[in-house]
């Protein structure tokens, strides 16, 4: 095949029905693969749900919830649907279980809406600024760290607040029940990021993200990983950091789904007329991000 | 003809045209805006000191000193309807200018950045037919189809709906550079593939992704 890289055996048969849930949750890895049948471009294991998570969670920041008995083989659906923004499985109304681990006092802040914790209501009103009950990307920022403490990239934030944004009104902001469930989405991806953060760099070369590309089932060759290292390495250390791993991961789901609706006969080749190709790209485009 | 026709390049500053409004090109001029711009005073322009000079009013304000008075650089450096400034724009421009790739913007870079917005402005006044200070849908098809761009009218509302920030139905300044910016690289993506030039390609998944990834303005 033109594109390179061995058939992985174990993923993604090709014919399996996309996930639904829209553009890139963190995949599951740790699942049984269904069987291979030819696959061409590979695609993250059928059974994933997307917005499950990956088994690690948690890392660093103050959990959501507090203590949970964590471990590999909790069960997905424990988590709630994190990517399932969709589904409106948080809309108000299914926010992250419990809040009964805030920190105590909640320093005189008014109480958390019901359903979310005091600890995340706290981060939430630290970021709001302008006490609009929203934010922004920009106000989001503040709120998210890469591992090597810098803050999220502008465009990653845009990526996500205009995921989890479900009110579309003149620009995208998010509200504490959209936030409590970006901020779970961003907990799953650090889990799985870290999970192949290997050397515990805290962030990732090309060989790790060709690993997690694998894992995620796509079958890409390490020309690729290299050129996504390229593109998105913003210190020329030849490595990215969580956030630009987390749009990488995005783009490449959204982009690859994309691309086999247009792929009807599962070549992995497609004939596409000018204006098609436009309309496929033009949500995109993260043109340069360096 | 082509399908997406000869374009003839949209009036891009760094396409050494001469500026409309000469004034505006005098260094000195120039150095009185970069500094107002640089709030830090680092010698360097950041993303976000750029947001905010093109952001109305943000700035303007605070110490009025020098030549240019804040309404020139309003004119100059705004969208023109009250609100941010488009950020992917800026982060566009930062792409396209930021030679050194320092992430800023030095005096010499903002040079062609303020001749790209300038004459960018130009261009946008000349499609915006009514003077509503936002073009719709149909300036917006003579902006493009003067460009070159053969496109469907289905492909312009399209168009509108991606870059009409303002949920307006028609599309401000800023958004309107995006939106140029945006089709002049993809399209040149999409003509580097198809040699016969008859519209259509063919490309393979991996083809395809690395493409979109590498997506420069």
């Amino acid at each position: 095949m033109s594109w390179g890289g061995p058939p992985q055996q174990q993923y993604g048969g090709y014919g399996a029905p996309p996930p639904q849930q829209g553009p890139g949750a963190p995949p599951s890895y740790s699942q049984a693969p269904p069987p291979n049948r030819g696959q061409i471009y590979g695609q993250p294991p059928p059974q994933q749900q997307y917005g499950q998570p990956p088994p690690q969670q948690q890392y660093g920041q103050p959990p959501p919830q507090g203590y949970q008995p964590q471990g590999y083989q909790q069960p997905p659906a424990s988590y709630g649907q994190p990517g399932g923004y969709q589904q409106g499985a948080y809309g108000g109304g299914a926010p992250p279980q419990g809040g009964g681990y805030g920190p105590p006092g909640g320093y005189g802040a008014p109480a958390p809406p019901p359903g979310v914790s005091q600890e995340l209501w706290n981060w939430f009103q630290a970021v709001d600024q302008d006490r609009s009950g929203k934010i922004t990307a920009i106000e989001l920022r503040q709120a998210l760290m890469n591992g090597n403490s810098t803050p999220f990239n502008e465009e990653t934030c845009r990526l996500m607040v205009g995921m989890f944004d479900k009110s579309k009104d003149f620009g995208d902001k998010i509200d504490i029940h959209e936030f409590a469930a970006l901020w779970k989405y961003v907990q799953d991806w650090k889990g799985c990021f870290e999970r192949f953060d290997t050397d515990r760099s805290g962030n990732i070369d090309a060989q790790e993200l060709g690993n997690a590309f694998r894992t995620f089932g796509y079958n890409l060759s390490p020309q690729f990983s290299d050129s996504v290292i390229r593109v998105f390495d913003r210190r020329g250390m030849r490595t990215i950091n969580f956030d630009d791993f987390i749009q990488a991961c995005v783009m490449l789901k959204t982009l690859t789904d994309k691309f086999r609706v247009k792929d009807t006969q599962q070549r992995g080749v497609i004939n596409i007329g000018y204006e098609e190709f436009l309309e496929m790209v033009l949500d995109n485009t993260i043109m340069a991000v360096k | 003809m082509a399908y997406y026709g000869q374009q003839q390049q949209p009036p891009a500053g760094y396409y050494n045209q001469p500026g409309a409004q000469p004034s505006q090109n005098d260094p000195n001029f120039l150095w009185g805006v970069f500094q107002r711009v640089d709030k830090d005073k680092s010698g360097q322009i950041s993303a976000n000191e750029l947001s905010g000079a093109l952001s109305n009013g943000k700035w303007i304000d605070k110490d009025r000193s020098g030549s240019i008075s804040g309404n020139e650089l309003q004119q100059a450096l705004s969208n023109g309807t009250w609100t941010p400034f488009n950020p992917e724009t800026v982060r566009l421009m930062i792409g396209m200018f930021d030679r050194d790739r320092s992430g800023t913007i030095s005096f010499q870079e903002f040079q062609q950045l303020w001749k790209f917005v300038t004459d960018w402005q130009n261009c946008f006044r000349t499609y915006d037919r009514d003077n509503s200070g936002t073009i719709d849908k149909n300036e917006l098809k003579t902006a493009l189809t003067g460009f070159g761009y053969r496109l469907s009218d289905r492909f312009f509302d399209i168009l509108l709906v991606k870059f009409d920030r303002q949920g307006r139905g028609t599309i401000a300044f800023d958004d309107f550079v995006q939106c140029c910016v945006v089709m002049q690289t993809l399209t040149s993506a999409f003509r580097a593939y198809d040699t016969d030039q008859d519209g259509v390609i063919q490309i393979g998944y991996e083809q395809f992704l690395t493409l979109v990834f590498n997506l420069k303005s």
